[in-house]
């Protein structure tokens, strides 16, 4: 493993190729967000360098689960998921020195990504303005809350308020319940995902015109774009969708129902009435395929609150997994709700190659999730664990800075690498 | 400037139905991309029934979520079980730089899409196999629906009522996992075109929708490998508040992670004497307290507005946010002088639709086309193929 971060990358596979290998990218993100953002991109085999700060460090380098509840910014499972194959350079960007090396590894990088309030970087000194005389095709992209401009531009915004501000808590809940969250801060990764999609279309257009460009995403868009069916249905209709829980206007049974075992249970939808068909002799009731309150779909839909009671209690005797393999084996989409255990634990995972398991100084060989996409001739994740705070300092500065070993004695004497 | 977006140039196919498969050609499309959209000749794409639709009333070329996922792109229709169709499949795909698709693995081979096939006729292709549990391991036979995606996932059971142990765990509205695939697909197909003129050749790129949702998480798979604790959507937060609240007219997110965040809302409320109470004097007992906080809390907000109390939350920087609506999004000052919201025509009159979510200072967004009617395109596109139009391929 010590040979990856010797390769020129930091994060070659030695047997194929990265698609983004010789592609660096100066990571000034922190939280979720913009650290889901660069993930893609260090899975992809580019060469990230997270610039951070020991006076405030990441968040959730401060966040649990710490690994055997032995806290410390090292043991993070939630940085360390999101960090993989990253390297770290800690700076006091408030210095004028520090500031002065975060310059000169901008000027060396091809992607700058951050996700500060807007108009923080322009107030350090880092606007693309900046970056751009340091780098002529720089590819700048900045994600915040509610983008550098318009009216609410200088709102604050944290993670989990982005769910109720798209609207998704508003079409979010059982039925005649309050609006309801989704249960992680969706809005982050979402604009993550986004996020990356736009660099690598940036690089690639790069490639074609030379030129590079600044990308002002927000957060609050992107978390609008995948709710679209539904202000178009406010529109056409004149109401937004009914809050109503796990179902589904063109589909019933459609939902999550009981299973043995305590907080226990199993999603089942079925798509036409073929499916209901073979979920009916599954249950051993072929005699509700017939009966006229389950015949068709507008019937089971009139008739949803007992065809769920008369599947639901036919499912909570049964164990989870063994049904799932059951229904699926008959053509039913179902699975068990998995947890995070389930998912640690799953051997289907497990074959399909989700896992990574790098060695890291202070926790370890832990699992984690790669990303979810497998390629056969390229090579497509991270081969290092997340980086130690600051690990990796001194050789950026040398290599990739241009500061001699006196020159750094200095910087780190001042105070400025922390 | 290039008005034709970032990735003009590019071509892509795409065998896609309802959200994944789509939203990864839309993603594609709205960047410049020439996307061909191919749909099964009987009904199309099923998100042509899916709506909303003008009053109401179905109508396949009227389905709201087949507009806004399809806008940008070219339609044909093509039967993939017939010989010919994939004869034709294997004449565009020879044109392709990358074919994204989501047809079941136990289906693509008799559909056409085979990698080592189509990679004889053009090495440079790049081929993304979109799949409910991947296209490896013992489940990758298995089906699924959009919901039990988000449940095989992993994010289900994240979320439902604290108090309600009876109540099942609660999915996010609408298409999720779909869109978190078809992001995901989008990602390593780009960087495979990217590397293509050092190696020379294109690359199969598989992806889970399992694995797209356990993939965001956020702080939860890790405390069983990290700590052997299961995670659950039962129990109180540690932190509060982190709440919804009923307004007079509507509801409010009232969020104070930071201590300061608390103090300067207390003041907001005029100081009141419940406030310096103990029980609610750090965040962590406040969560504990949640259940008292919660009825002082409550009583207040009742006679708030919700755009008054969110804009005096933050003039004092505090991160609250409305729980908007539909209606509200639409009538935002912000949005709307963002020039996020674009025009799409209907055959009578038209909707708004989220544009770009992000702007570039090279390549302004476009909504070039419409979405096509069913085969709009299928001559126009086979004939720039030069392919003869044989029957049963139209």
């Amino acid at each position: 493993m010590s040979s990856a971060r010797n390769s020129p990358t930091g994060h070659g596979d030695v047997s194929k190729p990265s698609p983004l290998a010789g592609v660096r990218v100066a990571d000034f993100t922190w939280v979720w967000a913009g650290p889901h953002c660069t993930q893609q991109l260090a899975h992809l085999g580019a060469e990230v360098i997270r610039v951070e700060s020991t006076a405030r460090p990441c968040v959730t380098r401060m966040l649990p689960p710490f690994a055997d509840f032995e806290p410390g910014p090292n043991r993070s499972g939630y940085f360390n998921q999101y960090n993989q194959g990253k390297r770290s350079l800690t700076l006091d960007l408030k210095h004028p020195d520090g500031l002065e090396v975060a310059r000169r590894l901008c000027a060396a990088s091809d992607v700058v990504v951050e996700n500060f309030a807007a108009g923080v970087m322009e107030r350090i000194g880092l606007g693309y303005d900046v970056l751009q005389r340091l780098r002529a095709n720089v590819i700048m992209i900045s994600l915040s809350g509610y983008g550098a401009t318009g009216p609410d531009h200088d709102k604050v915004s944290y993670g989990p308020a982005q769910v109720p501000l798209s609207g998704m808590s508003s079409l979010t809940g059982y039925r005649n319940h309050p609006p309801m969250h989704v249960g992680v801060s969706y809005g982050d990764p979402t604009a993550g995902l986004h996020g990356a999609v736009a660099v690598l279309a940036a690089l690639l257009h790069r490639a074609r015109t030379g030129a590079g460009q600044h990308i002002d995403l927000s957060q609050w868009e992107t978390s609008i774009v995948v709710l679209a069916d539904a202000l178009i249905a406010q529109q056409l209709t004149g109401r937004p969708p009914a809050r109503d829980g796990n179902r589904h206007p063109r589909m019933a049974p459609h939902g999550i129902f009981p299973a043995a075992g305590e907080d226990r249970w199993i999603a089942i939808t079925a798509e036409d009435d073929e499916a209901w068909r073979r979920l009916a002799v599954q249950m051993g009731r072929p005699e509700l395929v017939a009966d006229p309150r389950f015949a068709g779909l507008a019937a089971r839909k009139d008739n949803e609150d007992i065809l769920e009671e008369i599947v639901g209690a036919w499912t909570a005797t049964h164990e989870p997994d063994a049904l799932t393999a059951r229904l699926q084996g008959a053509g039913v989409a179902a699975h068990t709700v998995a947890t995070n255990r389930d998912l640690s634990e799953s051997a289907h995972l497990e074959a399909a190659g989700a896992f990574t398991r790098q060695p890291h100084p202070e926790v370890g060989q832990r699992q984690h999730l790669g990303p979810p996409w497998r390629t056969t001739r390229l090579a497509s994740r991270a081969t290092s664990a997340a980086p130690c705070a600051g690990a990796d300092t001194d050789d950026i500065l040398r290599t990739v800075c241009g500061y001699d070993d006196p020159a750094i004695a200095r910087l780190r004497a001042a105070g400025t690498l922390t | 400037m290039t008005a034709a977006g970032p990735l003009a140039g590019i071509r892509v196919l795409e065998v896609g139905e309802l959200v994944a498969a789509p939203y990864a050609g839309k993603l594609m499309a709205d960047l410049g991309a020439d996307v061909v959209k191919i749909e099964r000749p009987d009904g199309g794409d099923p998100a042509r029934r899916r709506g909303p639709f003008p009053g109401d009333a179905p109508d396949p070329e009227c389905s709201g979520l087949y507009l806004y996922l399809n806008a940008n792109k070219r339609g044909i229709t093509l039967d993939l079980t017939s010989p010919d169709g994939r004869a034709t499949l294997e004449r565009l795909a020879a044109r392709t730089d990358i074919l994204v698709h989501d047809v079941h693995p136990d289906e693509m081979s008799g559909c056409g899409i085979d990698y080592d096939r189509l990679c004889a006729i053009n090495p440079g292709l790049v081929l993304t196999s979109i799949a409910p549990f991947g296209l490896r391991g013992p489940h990758r036979s298995y089906r699924a629906t959009d919901l039990v995606s988000w449940c095989a996932g992993g994010l289900a059971t994240l979320n439902g009522d604290v108090e309600r142990p009876d109540l099942p765990p609660l999915k996010a509205f609408g298409d999720q996992a779909g869109y978190q695939a078809g992001l995901n697909a989008v990602i390593p197909s780009l960087a495979a075109l990217f590397a293509r003129p050092l190696t020379g050749h294109g690359d199969h790129v598989e992806v889970s929708v399992q694995e797209c949702v356990a993939g965001i998480l956020e702080l939860t798979f890790e405390y069983f490998p990290y700590c052997g604790l299961v995670a659950s959507r039962l129990g109180a937060k540690p932190i509060q508040p982190l709440c919804f609240m009923e307004c007079r007219d509507g509801w409010i997110f009232v969020c104070c992670v930071e201590e300061h965040q608390w103090q300067r809302f207390v003041e907001l409320m005029g100081s009141p004497e419940w406030a310096s109470l103990e029980i609610f004097e750090t965040r962590l007992a406040r969560g504990k307290n949640f259940d008292a906080l919660r009825i002082f809390l409550q009583e207040w907000c009742r006679d708030q507005s919700v755009q008054e109390l969110y804009e005096a939350a933050q003039a004092q920087r505090i991160p609250f946010a409305p729980v908007s609506t539909m209606g509200d999004l639409l009538a935002s000052p912000h949005l709307a002088q963002r020039g996020f919201f674009a025009e799409l025509a209907l055959p009578t009159g038209s909707v708004r639709v989220p544009g770009a979510p992000y702007r570039s200072s090279v390549a302004p967004w476009t909504l070039r086309r419409p979405a096509p009617r069913l085969g709009q395109h299928t001559d126009e596109v086979l004939r720039e193929l030069g392919a003869e139009l044989a029957d049963g391929t139209r």
